[in-house]
Formats: structure tokens, sequence, C-alpha cells
């Protein structure tokens, strides 16, 4: 955990800015490395980070299991290209509103949900999948329903005089690469700050951080509206990598997909869904596997998570952390 | 005009009893594992496909398809009994969720990747209609009412009077007691789940000739279907689960003729969420009652 | 000359549980830098007399009113955060899988914040804030005697180590008054010394105030100004400690007349 300090040992030397280093360069040099389905892959990966990002801040430090994510990943996709096909807004625009108008809709919604406990809340927020679906579905005059939105145009900036559009798959990898880490940091910043020490706290115990003074309720709610923005940021960058938004954005499919790389990668730490959504849907989708077999192995992901890799990969990256820190 | 929402009321009812049939079974289950399985609507998916292949791969009569179809399922979820069910007795309840949504991924796809994922027609059953007192009602939609009326009363007698009934009272009363006095909690487990893997198997291949297709996501909506009914009729009480399933199924009817076919597979789902703002621990009972 | 207010005020408390009265109309001050007792016998009420009191249980009916102020209804959180009452459980709890010095952090976080915004910060303001924080918690670490375990996660500390853990936490925020469930239950002799020790340190030189739930009448009769005894939910007797051990009435409540 990586609240808990390890013990102090001998210190070896600390590798952390060399190792930094050599990731910023893969993460560059990526594209000329791999070929462009490789490239392609790591986009998805890193898209699929975004709401991961915010469900670790709900599962792996907050203590919450929710099944919203896919929600909020639609309702930011069709906030993105509702405004991107209708009033052809610049990217950045869109992508602030995505998060923006999912992290609204996430206090209505949280407000009641959150008074669930357990098995409930998981259930209620299944239902706010279903029933995105069947609004995005049904709601035709906004959404065009099943047709759903097609042509959103590439990603395109005004920056003073300066206005151009993201094109090919390579420029579009650095975009969600830029928005990527910008998201890890915003994630890390969140858990290294007293609030994140809080949220943990609710975790282990929620009735002792109440007795100490911890407005618990405030804090589940603002955390549940943050997971919202993180999956709407990431529902803002897949609709424009795909170029169209249908009602099966709103999937649980995808939901089950960001809690795999969240308790997979370790929950609970940054780098574990990091790590986690390169694993899981980077891999998967770079080995072509067809989709029915890749759910079968997220199943059996799901199974050997819960009965025997309880931590998934975090002992492994805590023991990795520790020697680039120098720790024995 | 009373005569249309009259007879909407007993196809909700018929609708009910599919419901309420698979339900009881995802009730009991909670009822002894404090666990939802998010997989149950797999095995009436799992039921119609082994009723679909008896009939059109093997060439059999419905009748046979039926005893097929729920014998596959029986199979399939003693394997998963045995492999995973167990396991989550005193497990947390987030184990059970996760363990049972991944159930749910690997045999909904399986059966996608066997069999393909398009649309199947099913052929069989008694399709015919007869009248009764004015309305005309296929013969396959009495023998749903009949065989859920018999579900029912079976089961209460069962709980009633049955060792494993007994035995299900008791684990569902409390785990560590019963282990105290040496009732073997995961074999209960186990044997309620088949049974209620069973039962939605049955629901299904009674459905079957109603719904005509048979496709590998079906299972997955009767899960969000049955949800919302057997936490509105309070998790574990097998009576409420039938009023629930029988208020859920009148309600998509009537929304699906006044409001539109469209919003019907969404009234469980958002009457679910009402009532669990309103009353978060369902609507007949706060404790599972067999 | 006038009479200074009590620093806690609980007028007329009352609270069931569906047929069981647990607390019945009781009525009880804290004076200012008082160390008071509270006991009685088991399911007399008195940990559901301090969750009423505390906003973990809300009481059917009754006041409570600290320092003056009306705080009856305020949630737990509030009450420990404005008007600075903390409490502890009779059940031990720690936040199990952080070390010992972050248990004590986080006690004191949202009484170092000004707003909850303020605890999202990382710059240098919430730094030296933290700063400030973990060197308090180091000294009453110090003083808990926990020193050599406080990198360890408080999980794996034994129930006594955890008690002290506990009431620790309770130090960080400066509190005007504490209630204690049971804090020497469960422990060996030597750290019920320690407990006592920090329990009357934390009187004479921080000031604060005691409500204190305690079987152990030794333990009572030597730290406490004052003794309230409850029984079947009611206030039996209260009065100064060695009267209360003489009182009839109070030996056959526990004897179970
Ligand atoms: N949450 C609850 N639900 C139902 N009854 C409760 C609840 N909490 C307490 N009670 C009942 O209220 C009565 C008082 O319990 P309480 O825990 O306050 O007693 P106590 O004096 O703290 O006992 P002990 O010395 O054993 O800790 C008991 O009869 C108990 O059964
Ligand atoms: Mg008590």
């Amino acid at each position: 955990m990586s609240l808990t300090e390890t013990v102090q040992q001998a210190r070896r030397r600390d590798l952390r800015i060399p190792l930094a280093a050599v990731l910023v360069v893969i993460a560059l040099a990526a594209p000329y490395i791999g070929s462009r389905y490789v490239t392609h892959s790591l986009i998805i990966a890193l898209i699929f980070m975004l709401p991961a990002h915010g469900l670790n801040l709900l599962v792996g430090y907050t203590g919450l299991l929710s099944l919203a994510q896919a929600a909020f990943f639609g309702i930011g996709a069709y906030t993105a290209g509702l405004l991107a096909v209708t009033y052809g807004t610049p990217f950045y625009v869109n992508l602030i509103a995505a998060g923006v108008v999912s992290g609204a809709i996430a206090l209505p919604l949280g407000i009641p949900a959150l008074r669930l406990r357990s098995t409930s809340f998981v259930m209620c927020t299944l239902g706010f999948v279903i029933i995105g679906q069947a609004i995005s579905k049904n709601w035709v005059s906004l959404t065009r329903g099943d047709m759903g939105l097609s042509g959103i145009p590439k990603p395109y900036f005004e920056l003073g005089p300066l206005s151009f559009s993201v094109s090919g798959t390579t420029n579009f990898y650095y975009l969600a690469l830029a928005i990527g880490a910008l998201a890890t940091f915003a994630a890390w910043a969140i858990v290294r700050s007293p609030a994140g020490r809080n949220m943990v706290a609710i975790r282990e115990n929620e009735t002792l951080a109440e007795s100490l003074g911890v407005p618990t309720w405030h804090y589940k709610l603002i955390v549940f509206m943050l997971s919202a923005v993180f999956a709407g940021i990431g529902g803002c960058l897949y609709a424009y990598y795909l170029t169209v938004v249908s009602p099966l954005t709103f999937q649980m499919y995808y939901s089950t997909t960001m809690l795999i790389i969240v308790l997979g990668g370790g929950a609970g730490m940054i780098s574990g869904t990091v790590f986690g959504s390169l694993l899981f849907v980077g891999l998967t989708e770079a080995l072509r596997i067809t989709p029915e077999l890749r759910m079968i192995a997220y199943g059996f992901c799901l199974l050997v998570l819960v009965f025997w890799f309880k931590k998934g990969f975090a002992p492994l990256i805590n023991r990795f952390w520790n020697v680039i820190g120098g720790v024995k | 005009m009373l005569s249309t929402v009259l007879e909407q009321v007993v196809n909700g009812i018929v609708t009910g009893s599919v419901y309420a049939i698979v339900a009881v079974g995802m009730t009991m289950i909670f009822g002894v594992l404090r666990a939802i399985n998010f997989a149950h609507g797999e095995y009436y998916m799992l039921g119609t496909f082994g009723a679909w292949f008896a009939v059109d791969y093997l060439g059999l009569s419905y009748e046979a398809s039926i005893v097929v179809g729920i014998l596959a399922t029986i199979v399939v979820a003693y394997v998963v009994g045995q492999l995973v069910m167990r396991r989550m007795v005193g497990a947390p309840a987030e184990s059970g969720v996760l363990a049972t949504l991944g159930i749910a991924l690997i045999l909904q796809n399986a059966v996608i990747f066997v069999f393909g994922g398009g649309y199947k027609f099913f052929s069989g059953g008694y399709i015919e209609p007869i009248s009764i007192l004015g309305f005309s009602l296929a013969q396959q939609r009495i023998l749903i009412l009949v065989v859920c009326l018999v579900v029912f009363v079976g089961l209460e007698l069962m709980v009633t009077y049955s060792r494993l009934g007994m035995a299900m009272r008791a684990v569902s009363q409390n785990v560590e007691c019963c282990e105290v006095v040496g009732i073997d909690v995961p074999q209960v487990v186990l044997r309620t789940f088949i049974l209620g893997a069973a039962l939605a198997a049955l629901s299904g291949v009674l459905t079957a000739p109603v719904n005509v297709s048979v496709y590998g996501g079906m299972g997955e909506l009767i899960t969000f279907k049955t949800l919302p009914i057997i936490i509105m009729g309070g998790l574990g009480n097998v009576r409420g689960t039938f009023f629930a399933a029988m208020i859920l199924g009148i309600a998509e009817s009537l929304v699906a003729t006044y409001v539109g076919l469209q919003f019907r597979d969404t009234v469980g789902f958002a009457t679910l969420i009402l009532v669990l703002m309103w009353r978060p621990y369902g609507l007949f009972s706060t404790q599972a009652r067999f | 000359m006038t009479v200074p207010l009590p620093l806690l005020e609980i007028k007329n408390l009352t609270k069931s549980y569906g047929a069981v009265k647990a607390v019945a109309d009781v009525s009880i001050h804290i004076d200012r830098g008082e160390i008071a007792g509270l006991i009685g016998p088991n399911g007399s009420g008195k940990s559901t007399f301090f969750d009423c009191s505390t906003g973990l249980a809300r009481p059917d009916a009754g006041t409570v009113i600290l320092d003056g102020q009306d705080i009856t209804g305020w949630s737990l959180n509030r009450i420990a955060r404005e008007g600075r009452m903390l409490r502890s459980f009779q059940k031990t709890v720690t936040f199990k899988a952080l070390d010992v010095e972050e248990n004590l952090i986080i006690a004191g976080q949202m009484f170092t914040f000004p707003s909850i915004a303020a605890t999202f910060g990382l710059g240098k303001r919430s730094r030296s804030r933290i700063d400030g924080l973990r060197e308090r918690a180091r000294e009453l670490i110090k003083m808990a005697g926990l020193w050599d375990v406080r990198h360890q996660p408080a999980g794996n500390l034994s129930g006594g180590q955890q008690k002290l853990i506990q009431f620790a936490s309770m130090l960080m925020p400066e509190p005007k008054l504490i209630l204690l469930d049971e804090p020497m239950a469960g422990i060996n002799p030597k750290i019920i010394e320690r407990v006592v020790d920090t329990i009357l340190y934390a009187n004479r030189s921080l000031g604060v105030s005691f409500l204190v739930i305690e079987h152990n009448i030794d333990v009572v009769t030597s730290i406490c100004q004052r003794v309230i005894v409850l029984d079947q939910g009611a206030k039996l007797v209260e009065g100064l400690p060695h009267d209360i051990v003489q009182d009839q009435r109070v030996r056959e409540a526990y004897l179970g007349g």
C-alpha cells in the first residue's frame, strides 16, 4: 500500500529517475517500435486507463465496489460527441465538458446510491448503466437512438492563432498519452493528498474515520464524482477515437473490464492501474483475441482474482518499487 | 378498453411466472450464501440452449428437450457449484459479486463461442391458442402458469418439511451455528444452488416456445430482471419474490402497451432504484425468510 | 458568584431498540477538567448512552449540550470535529492496514485542515500541516510506548497496543472531552498502568475532561472524581467513588438482585 511506509533498511541506489527516463523514452518511441496495430492497442489501453483510475479511487482507496463506471464513460462519450457534431467546439472544450457533465450527473445519482451498503450499492450502480443505455436508445431526438452519433471529427485544437487537427493513429496516440499522463498524475496527487489518507481511512473503517472527525459522507460523494470525471474524460477520448458513439457504450462489460484492470493490476495503487490497463486491455487487444474468448478470459481472471490471486499484481509491483526506490 | 387492460394483466402474470421461477432460485441462493448470483440468468439461457439443441440437432420432441435442457444445466451447475459457489461460503459480499460476474461472462461467451452470436429459432412447444373465459391464450402460457404454481407450492412444502429445506433455513439463519451442530454448509449451498439453477433452466425451456428466439445474451437480460425482483421481494424471501415477480410482470406488460415497448426492459431497474431509495432492505421483509 | 457552565450536559436521554429500553431518561453532566466514571452491569445501556451522546445513534428523546451549544442530532463526525468531543469504541478498532503513525495522522487531519477542499491540497501549506501532525503523532507515540512499532501496520499489533493507538489517536486533535468505552478491558496490568497514566497526564497537562466506562472498579475509584451508575437503562445513583462502592443499591444491581 502506497500509504504504508515500509521499514527503511540499508539503502541501495535510487533508480527512480533513470526508470522514469526509460519509461518516457519507451512511451514516446512506442509508435515507431511496434506496428500500427500495437499503437492502436496502446491507445485503447490508455483510454480504458482513465475510467480505471477513477474506479481505483473508488474501489481501491475508498472501498466502494461500483459498476457505474460504464455509465459515466457513456455520458462522457455522448457529451463530447454531441458537442463535436452539433456545435463543432474544439477538442479540449469537449474534453472538459465531458468530465464536468459526468461529474455533475454523478452528484444526483451518488446521493441516493451511496446510502446503500455493499451489494445493494453494487446493484444500484449496475442499474445506472442499464438505465443509461435505455435513455441513449430511446431519447432519439438527442442521441439519435440505436443509430448513434457518427462523423465525430478529428480532435481539433484552436489555441489563439494556431488551429490544427490531430490526425492519424500515431498522433492520436500522443494525444492519448498526454491525457493519460495528466490523469495519472491527477490520480496520484489525489491519493497522496491528506484527502487520500482520509479515503483509505474510510476503506479501512468507516465508523472509526467518522469518529475522528472525517466527514465520510462528503468524501464518498466527492470521490464518486471524481471517479465519474475520470470516466467521462475517458469516454470523450473513446468517442473521438472511434468517431462514433452508440448506446453500446453503456455496457456492463466495460464496467467489468475496468474492474479487472483495477483489481488485477492491484487495487489501491496508481501504478497498478497503469500496469493493469496495459496488461488486460492493451495485451488482449494486441493479441487480437476474438471478443468471446476475451470475455471468457476476463471471466476466469475475475475468478482467479477473487479466490487465488486476491491482491492482483500489487505485491509484485510493490516489490518492484522497493527495488527501484533503493529499499531492500 | 377494459378487456385489453385485463388481457395485458393476464400476459403480465404469465411473464411474472417466468420471472418468479427464475428469481426464486436466486433468492434461495442468497438465503444460504448471502451473495447475489449475478450469473443466475445464464442458467435460464443454458436451459433454453440445451432444449434448442435437443430439438434442432438431435431431433427430439419438445417434452424430451425439456429434460435435456434441465439435465445439461444441472451438469454445468454442479461443476460451477463444486468449483466456485462452495468457496463463497463466508466470503465477503464483494467477492460473491465479482465471482458470479466472472461466471456469467464465461457461460455466456462460451455458448456464443460454440453456437455463434446470432438469433436462433426455437420450434416446438404447445403454441395452439385456446380460449378460456373469453380470452384466447396459448396453451404454453397456461402451462407456464400451472408450473409456476406447482413450483411454489412444492418449494413451500420442501422448505417446511424436507431435510434439505430445513438445512437451508438453518443455514440462512446462522452459518456459524450450523457448522457447530454439524450441518455441512457447503453441501447445502451446493444443493440449493443446483436446485436454483435447475429452476432457472426449467423457466427457460418453458418460455422458449413463447419467445421463439434463442441467443447467447438472453441470460443477462433475465439476470437484470430478476435482480430487482429479489430485492423488492426482500432478499431470501420466497413468497415476497413471488409477489414481486408478478408485480414486475404486470408492470412491464402495461408499460409496453401504454408507454412504449422500448421502455419495458427498464421498468425493473427503475423501480428497483426507487425501492432501494425508499426501503434499502426491500419491500417485504428485512431478513431471509423461507 | 455564578456557577460555571458544565462542559457537557445531557438531559433526559432516551433510546429504545424495539421493546428494549436501552437508555431511559438519563440526565448527567460533566464539569470542566473532571474525570467521571460511568459504571453499570452488562447490558445496562452504557455503550448505547455513548452512542446517543456522540451522534453514532439517534436518541429517541433528550438533548445534548456541549459547551453551551445544543448538539443534539449532529452527526458523529461533526460532534468530533466542531465539538471536540471524541469517543472510543468498546470493540477496539484501528485502521488495520495502516501503520501506527498514519493512524494518528488521520486522527489529526480534520482538525488541522480548515475545509474538505483544503485536504486535497498537495502544496507547501498542506505539507507543513502534515509535518506538524507527524511531529505531534511521534510525541504521542513515544508517550504511549509504541515507538518501536510505529511503522508496523496497526493490525499486526496486540489488542492492548491497539487500544493504546486508539487512545493516542483521540489525543491528536486537542480534544475538550473524551468518552472512553472500557479502555482497560482485556489488556494486561502493565498496559493498564500506562493507560491510567496517560489519562491522568491528558487530564492534568492538556486539560481534557473524561467520561470513562469501566468495569475495573479499582481503576474507577482511583482516577474518577465522580461516578454515575446505570442500571437497566436508567440512572441509579451518582456520587463520590467510595460512596458508590458502599452503596447497597449498586451492589444489588451488580448481583442482579
Ligand atoms: N443496535 C442494537 N440493536 C438492538 N438492541 C441493542 C442495540 N445496541 C444495544 N442494544 C441493547 O441495548 C441494551 C444496552 O446495551 P449496551 O451495549 O448499551 O450495554 P452496556 O451497558 O454497554 O453493556 P456492556 O457492559 O456489556 O458493554 C442491551 O439490552 C442490548 O441488547
Ligand atoms: Mg458496552
